[in-house]
């Protein structure tokens, strides 16, 4: 079985609307890989019901390793100071890689 | 007045947004699929423009409908001004910002539900008022972007001391700029949708507009209701489920205001001598404000305006306001002008 790798899950919830903003803030730091789920809640500003495409919020999970995940951090804070309502959610993970790294750069490591 | 705002509120679309505002408010699990809610929002934003536009074919573009629209565009100035002035001493600068911003477009469903008042009273109205609707849609979102920016400048120059000052620069580097916030508005999915219906509507005239008939016309009623079911419920959740709850100034504030731009609009309407069915129109588009495409603009371009304020008074207080009791009172305020 392949080894798995130690790796850095970022979750983001954030309105919708603040969805391509945040995409391309990652996309910045050249992450192109995410995960999008539209999702529902409540919170300090009210309901966010998921009946209409404004009233929604999304989750984007990113995987990444942790020094890149301290610069999509900077990033995510200064939206954040600027008043954009962001959760950030970092979680340690292990994943099983896709590409199974060769058996000498393996040893190197 | 009594018996048009009776007539009014027994319409099956009037009475299907109460359903659902019921439905909301006891937390009933009705759910109306958001994929649904969607395409009956461009259904009706296409059926608009698509009548709209082959109205303006026939009666043609003349003075009056320039007229008309000029007056729409000058209220979609006055109403943002007003909105800020007043609320600048209720609320911060940037949720009045915002909230000028929201008041000063309009929403396409009170629209559509003052058209259908109208028709219901026999009240004539030109396809030239769908244009001005769609004049109305941006002015207040430019002002609104416009005052923020003069407000983040005059707090910058105000900040005190070396480390406030990088925090703030860098804090208004991740701002999106004035081009990025006019692409947003210019290229929102149901206003291009809407220009480009009034104008396929125009090109195809009379008989466009008979072959779409099945589809815009008959139709139309029937979506109308099962949007405004959907409205209904969205509105009840919003109380039924929330915690936010709105200061009770600015609760007075959505419910009078409405009232206030409608009698403004009235007067201008007056004076210009537009027709009375113009008139109540115009008057409608002033007293509504936007819930759907200026809020998602603001969270957006306004991070630092609260989105649970002017979407819930909009949404909450406003929007079924007008649907319920705003319209048949415009009509009756008319009445005085227009005998």
């Amino acid at each position: 079985m392949r080894p798995l790798e130690t790796k850095k899950l970022l979750t983001l919830i954030a309105p919708i609307e603040l969805q391509r903003m945040l995409i391309d803030t990652l996309k910045r730091r050249e992450i192109g890989g995410y995960t999008l789920v539209p999702c529902t809640g409540a919170g300090t500003t009210g309901l966010r019901s998921g009946m209409l495409g404004v009233d929604s919020n999304v989750l984007i999970y990113v995987i990444m390793s942790e020094q890149r995940l301290q610069r999509v951090l900077e990033d995510i804070d200064t939206l954040m100071r600027s008043g954009y309502r962001v959760k950030a959610i970092v979680q340690d993970i292990a994943i099983m890689p896709r590409k199974i790294a060769a058996e000498g750069a393996q040893n190197a490591e | 007045m009594l018996e048009a705002a009776a007539r009014n509120l027994l319409d099956p679309a009037i009475l299907f947004f109460v359903v659902g505002l019921l439905a909301g408010l006891v937390r009933s699990n009705l759910e109306i699929p958001q994929q649904v809610t969607k395409f009956l929002s461009l259904y009706l934003l296409m059926a608009l423009g698509l009548k709209g536009g082959a109205t303006m074919a026939v009666q043609g573009v003349t003075v009056g409908s320039l007229v008309a629209i000029l007056a729409a565009v000058l209220m979609a100035f006055i109403v943002p001004i007003l909105t800020f002035l007043v609320l600048r001493r209720l609320v911060d600068p940037f949720n009045a910002a915002a909230i000028a911003g929201t008041y000063g477009s309009v929403s396409a469903v009170t629209f559509i539900a003052g058209q259908q008042f109208l028709t219901k009273n026999d009240i004539a109205f030109g396809g030239h008022m769908s244009a001005a609707m769609v004049f109305m849609e941006s002015p207040a979102i430019i002002m609104a972007v416009m005052l923020v920016s003069f407000l983040r400048r005059s707090r910058n120059e105000g900040a005190e001391g070396g480390n406030e000052a990088s925090s703030q620069g860098e804090a208004v580097s991740a701002l999106p700029s004035m081009r990025e916030v006019l692409h947003e508005a210019f290229t929102d999915g149901g206003h291009l949708l809407l220009i480009a219906s009034l104008c396929v509507g125009y090109i195809a005239g009379e008989s466009g507009e008979a072959i779409m008939k099945p589809f815009v016309g008959d139709l139309f009623k029937g979506i109308l209701a099962f949007f405004l079911l959907e409205m209904g419920l969205l509105v009840g959740r919003q109380f039924g489920e929330s915690e936010f709850r709105l200061e009770p100034a600015l609760t007075v504030f959505a419910l009078v205001a409405p009232v206030v731009y409608a009698v403004l609009a009235l007067g201008l309407a007056r004076a210009l001598s537009l027709s009375r069915g113009d008139a109540i129109l115009l008057a409608t588009l002033s007293a509504s404000a936007s819930y759907i495409v200026v809020p998602a603009i603001l969270r957006y371009a306004v991070p630092e305006a609260r989105p649970g304020i002017y979407f819930t008074m909009a949404l909450g207080l406003t929007f079924p306001f007008n649907i319920i009791a705003g319209i048949p009172l415009y009509h009756a305020l008319s009445g005085w002008v227009w005998p």
